[in-house]
């Protein structure tokens, strides 16, 4: 794939490192000269000194082949022009757009870019489930996270336990995909009955977290 | 009429209070508080900080029922992103906004915004007077169309309008002369020291200075 990453910062460097190692082919759009110096001389990928925001920049970066555009600088409103130029100017098929302030996440799904990445909001919330419970652990997140993969011990106090599966009502856009008991992993069926210390793994909107785990854990 | 000015730069303060004064309702959005001071004593609108596209803060400044947005900071960014937020998000019926970079203004043109961009214009105007010495001309942004201004003499003066328009490519709208302006018809005829003002596609502009000697 052909991608352009305008914006060399910490983000923009570390993913032009990893997306050239798998064999990406990679240009990097960077306003400042010396970061662009440094990087040319590291990395064997085409490295443009100008302002990403300007379409014929974009063009010497070569977006009329790119397959896709990440923006990544500092500047939010930085990100959003450019994912809008390469979408509606170059016809860019996937365009993925850095937030910075997590205020500006609706204004760009709103205006355009096809992925909103909010590293802030991916962090804090990453800290926040460090901090609070320790039962209840996300073990991966999907779709702009969105959509997470989550993991709960069931602990004695658990208003499911003895429970068959289709007796519990699962919060909307919930579902359990497997139950770890012991050395054993169980698909579960309506007939499933729930024990305690089984190992719960269930996929679930970010939203529906905090009643999931209100019916798996009971009130915390 | 109910307006949210974006940017309190001069030309920002400046709308502002010539709106205020003719009595509608500014609200003035800047990210630096010095920035107000441009507005004067007699301004009477309300002032908020922070950015323009910030979407509680337009919401705060009552974008839900302005009349008008106009984003004039000296960012293109700021200025693109807060009048699309103004137009798609908040509806508001009339939005504008300045973009310097010619580039820029004219994609988001085609794209349906309403773009107000002087840079072309100022950059054709000084070039003019620098290199031409019979006419001058305002490019309008889109690169399609122009306004060219014609000093008449020699070659030109007694030849009808007619002779000078060229269907499809050029029409005089006006003559501007000593004793005033005149809207011609086909059939007026030009004068000594006759300032044509004639509208014209960009693309004729070189074929018009050669049939014309200019």
């Amino acid at each position: 794939m052909f991608l352009i990453i305008v914006g060399a910062g910490k983000v923009g460097y570390f993913l032009a490192k990893r997306l050239s190692r798998d064999k990406h082919t990679i240009s990097v759009v960077e306003r400042d000269k010396s970061i662009c110096e440094a990087i040319a001389k590291e990395l064997e990928i085409l490295v443009i000194h100008g302002d990403g925001c300007e379409p014929r920049t974009l063009e010497e970066a070569g977006i009329k082949r790119a397959d896709v555009v990440a923006a990544v600088t500092g500047e939010d409103e930085d990100n959003l022009i450019i994912c809008q130029l390469a979408k509606e100017k170059f016809n860019v098929r996937r365009t993925v757009g850095r937030v910075n302030n997590p205020d500006n996440e609706r204004i760009f799904s709103e205006l355009g870019a096809d992925i909103p990445v909010d590293a802030t909001k991916i962090i804090a919330k990453i800290i926040e489930e460090e901090v609070s419970f320790s039962d209840f652990v996300n073990l991966m997140s999907f779709k702009r996270g969105k959509l997470a993969i989550v993991r709960v011990d069931l602990p004695d106090s658990s208003p499911i336990i003895e429970k068959q599966v289709q007796d519990i009502q699962l919060p909307p856009d919930s579902v359990l995909v497997s139950i770890v008991r012991g050395e054993e992993v169980i698909v579960p069926k309506g007939n499933t009955i729930l024990k305690a210390g089984d190992d719960i793994i269930a996929l679930t909107l970010i939203g529906n977290e905090t009643p999931l785990l209100n019916l798996l854990v009971g009130n915390l | 009429m109910y307006v949210i000015i974006v940017g309190c730069g001069r030309v920002g303060s400046e709308l502002a209070q010539l709106l205020s004064q003719e009595g509608h309702n500014v609200v003035v959005i800047d990210k630096n508080q010095h920035s107000f001071d441009r507005l004067g004593g007699a301004f009477n609108g309300l002032t908020l900080l922070g950015n323009g596209f910030d979407l509680a803060l337009l919401q705060q400044a009552g974008a839900d029922k302005a009349d008008a947005f106009c984003a004039v900071t000296n960012g293109d960014n700021t200025n693109l992103i807060s009048a699309q937020a103004a137009k798609k998000i908040f509806k508001i019926p009339k939005v504008f906004a300045r973009v310097y970079d010619p580039q820029r203004a004219h994609i988001y043109s085609a794209l349906g915004l309403d773009i107000i961009s002087g840079t072309m214009l100022f950059a054709s105007m000084f070039r003019d007077k620098i290199i031409e010495s019979r006419f001058s001309s305002y490019l309008i942004e889109t690169k399609d169309l122009g306004v060219l201004e014609i000093e008449v003499k020699d070659n030109l003066v007694g030849k009808l309008v007619q002779e000078i328009n060229i269907p499809q490519e050029l029409i005089v709208v006006a003559i501007r002369r000593l004793d005033g302006v005149i809207i011609p018809d086909p059939q007026t005829i030009l004068r000594d020291k006759d300032i044509l003002m004639a509208a014209v596609k960009v693309i004729s502009l070189e074929k018009i200075k050669a049939r014309f000697g200019l």
